[in-house]
């Protein structure tokens, strides 16, 4: 009884900590899963909580639990459209970038740590993935605008290469298990079995999931644990099948939140909150598991390992990951920058201590300082990173608070709550003047506190908080509109996109009529669309052309079709 | 640069009122005719309008920069209007515009007209000065805000 009391009180204690940290931790700029891991490690033998905590098995449970939420939670967040310009580099990233990745660090490890190669290259494979919760908190925090090409290839990759990193390791510890019977055909064999399973259990999980949701009469507060064990039901299932279990529950993930859902809002809370939950405990763990004062001899290999890993390792995988695909070095070089390493190697490595591989302590305590190495260097350096690559979009909209409540009775639509905030473009704007769809309709404003008569409503002010009802598929448009702001300066804005807007259905020969522009004379032809067409392979918002000393850039985009362009001018003399 | 060297006191007109953003490049064109006598008021229009045809001139906060090339000019010469009223210009902020300024720019612009004109973007991208622009009540202080 003391002992539940104590580690009741233990496990109170320590997610309060983290989540105070939480609070306080942005505004330095450090990256919150260093301070989870560090407040594990302080709580830990070494530190001055005096925790003792070894056990292997506890910590690769939590871990796994916890990534299989952090992943189909990642997958819900991830739209369908993003697949359109990132599916295909960043499936290249997570399979040849982790092979690539894998064989350099693990050549290196073993020759400075002095191992046998197949065990250089387990410590390859354990460090090979990038996290899927670093870098999705990354990319949804607000301070970060970088285009679509890169966050998609970024966000995607980090929600498929765990796979490719579970797969190499279990078969790199297959082979050292049993070095005789275990040959290429097997680790084959293997990987079409992971992947294969993990596909297809995922894939028609999420369907079975969602329709499992939208048919079910269930108390309210029950929907969203019925996805949450839906989730984790297909993660344990294709594991125990012999199937990729993250690549299931991260695919199951995309299905369920790229399709109409009841009660969607009140299951992406839920899974948002469990995401946390997953990310604090299991860092937390991690750094209980960890034993500082062993890191210290590993000090110099450690370290060169890390800096092989983030300077030659994967710079190099990522050059030869996206070479098909006309990445600019600009981003090339920052996707290369953002591989940061988190929780899935040091979950990874509990597979070789509990195997009872020789030198797996070794292989734990490496992997778990270059976790601590990428977290602090490149995670602390993300945003400063994309400033220094040019890559910094300007804020074009005010952030959008919304609050979502599902219309029963009418899958697929919601009543959703804005705030309108004082740097909002909708300040004294009627609300009759608002540039809505038929379907949405607004149902309350409030003002001060108190819901207004509709007579009332007349402009919107600051603080106001306007409901609509609103069809999930229009969400996204009330979004932009919501988000319009009321920009402060021409100047930042107008640099970046350029100074005017150029029609993108005008003809080529008003282009060079205007401009007298360096266009080749077979595209006189045609629209400007058709034209930047030609050069710009999946354009995303912010690509440029570059024509004589103007540039043409994309300001939107509608699905495939670039829908608005900008002219930038030359920089002046002054 | 100096907006002094491509605008005269004669380009200047403060409080017009316009109808539509027709109307507005009609008095731009009127104005840059006084600085540019060797070519006609149509040919400048017909160069101004064909340059909107592509998208919008407006810079966004209410300024508009119609311009163009045209043959029969050696310099840059530009205009500038305040309106009493902000017209619709189809800016891509959706804002109405009350500040113009007109420029017309020589055949053959080379590199450096295109300059000329990311000076006075840049120039009327500024708050500041667009702000004083507005505010100023007489003409004679317009006028020393751009020539000075």
């Amino acid at each position: 009884m003391e002992l539940s009391n104590q580690l009741i009180f233990v496990a109170g204690s320590l997610f309060l900590l983290s989540i105070l940290a939480s609070a306080f931790t942005p505004r330095l700029g450090v990256p919150l899963l260093l301070v989870f891991l560090l407040i594990g490690m302080l709580a830990g033998e070494d530190g001055p909580g005096q925790i003792h905590f070894g056990d292997y098995h506890l910590a690769n449970l939590a871990g796994t639990a916890a990534l299989a939420v952090i992943l189909f939670d990642g997958g819900m967040r991830t739209p369908l459209k993003n697949f359109r310009v990132g599916l295909r580099p960043a499936l290249s990233l997570a399979t040849v970038g982790v092979l690539v990745s894998t064989a350099i660090t693990g050549a290196f490890a073993a020759w400075i740590l002095k191992l046998s190669w197949v065990e250089g290259l387990l410590i390859g494979a354990i460090v090979g993935s990038t996290d899927a919760a670093a870098v999705f908190s990354l990319l949804h925090t607000n301070a970060m605008h970088l285009n679509q090409r890169v966050t998609a290839a970024l966000e995607i990759e980090s929600g498929t290469n765990d796979p490719m990193a579970v797969f190499l390791t279990l078969g790199l510890l297959q082979y050292l298990l049993h070095p005789h019977t275990f040959t290429a055909f097997d680790g084959v064999f293997l990987f079409v079995q992971q992947m294969g399973l993990g596909l297809a259990f995922g894939l028609g999980g999420g369907r079975l999931l969602e329709m499992l949701l939208n048919r079910l009469e269930l108390s309210e507060s029950l929907y969203p644990l019925l996805a949450l064990s839906g989730g984790m039901l297909i993660f344990g299932g294709t594991a125990l099948l012999g199937g990729s279990g993250f690549l299931a529950a991260y695919m199951a993930g995309l299905v369920m939140g790229n399709r109409p859902l009841r009660a969607f809002a009140s299951v992406r809370r839920f899974h948002d909150g469990m995401a946390w939950l997953a990310q604090i405990g299991m860092f937390l763990i991690l750094g209980l598991l960890a034993t500082p004062s062993r890191l210290v001899p590993l000090a110099i290999p450690g370290l060169l390992i890390s800096l092989v890993l983030i300077v030659v390792a994967r710079p190099l995988a990522v050059v030869l990951s996206l070479t098909p695909f006309r990445f600019q070095w600009r981003e090339q070089a920052y996707i290369a920058w953002v591989g940061l390493r988190g929780s899935v190697p040091m979950v990874l490595a509990t597979f070789p201590l509990i195997a009872g591989l020789p030198h797996a302590q070794t292989f734990f305590d490496v992997a778990f300082f270059i976790v601590l190495v990428s977290l602090l260097v490149q995670g602390w350096t993300v945003a400063a990173a994309a400033r220094l690559l040019d890559l910094q979009m300007p804020q074009t909209g005010t952030r959008v608070r919304r609050f979502d409540l599902d219309l029963p009775g009418g899958p697929g639509h919601e009543i959703v709550s804005y705030r309108i905030g004082s740097s909002s473009a909708l300040v004294g704007v009627k609300t009759k003047a608002l540039p809505l769809k038929d379907i949405s309709r607004i149902v309350s404003v409030a003002r001060h506190g108190k819901l207004l008569h509709y007579r009332d409503w007349g402009a919107l002010q600051v603080g106001d908080y306007i409901s609509l009802l609103a069809a999930q598929a229009e969400l996204p448009l009330l979004d932009e509109v919501f988000s319009m702001r009321k920009s402060a300066g021409n100047s930042q804005e107008n640099r970046y996109f350029g100074e005017f807007i150029i029609d993108s259905n005008a003809r080529v020969d008003a282009l060079v009529a205007a401009y007298d522009l360096p266009i080749p004379v077979d595209a006189h032809g045609f629209t400007i669309e058709q034209f930047v067409g030609t050069y710009l392979r999946r354009p995303v918002v912010g690509d440029r052309l570059r024509l004589g000393q103007m540039e043409l850039i994309v300001r939107k985009m509608d699905g495939v079709k670039i829908t608005g362009l900008g002219l930038r001018l030359p920089r002046s003399e002054s | 640069m100096k907006l002094a060297e491509i605008l005269s006191s004669s380009g200047i007109a403060v409080g017009q009122t316009v109808a539509s953003k027709k109307r507005a490049l009609e008095e731009i064109a009127r104005l840059l005719a006084f600085g540019a006598p060797s070519v006609s008021q149509q040919d400048i229009l017909a160069s101004l309008a064909s340059r909107e045809k592509l998208g919008s001139t407006g810079l966004g906060h209410g300024v508009a920069i119609p311009h163009g090339r045209i043959a029969g000019i050696s310099a840059c010469v530009g205009a500038f209007i305040r309106l009493k009223h902000a017209i619709e210009y189809e800016a891509h902020d959706g804002r109405a515009v009350d500040l113009i300024f007109g420029l017309i720019v020589p055949q053959d612009a080379t590199g450096e007209h295109l300059k000329h004109l990311a000076a006075i973007a840049e120039k009327f991208s500024e708050d500041d000065f667009c702000a004083a622009l507005r505010t100023t009540a007489d003409a004679n202080a317009v006028h020393a805000l751009l020539l000075d």
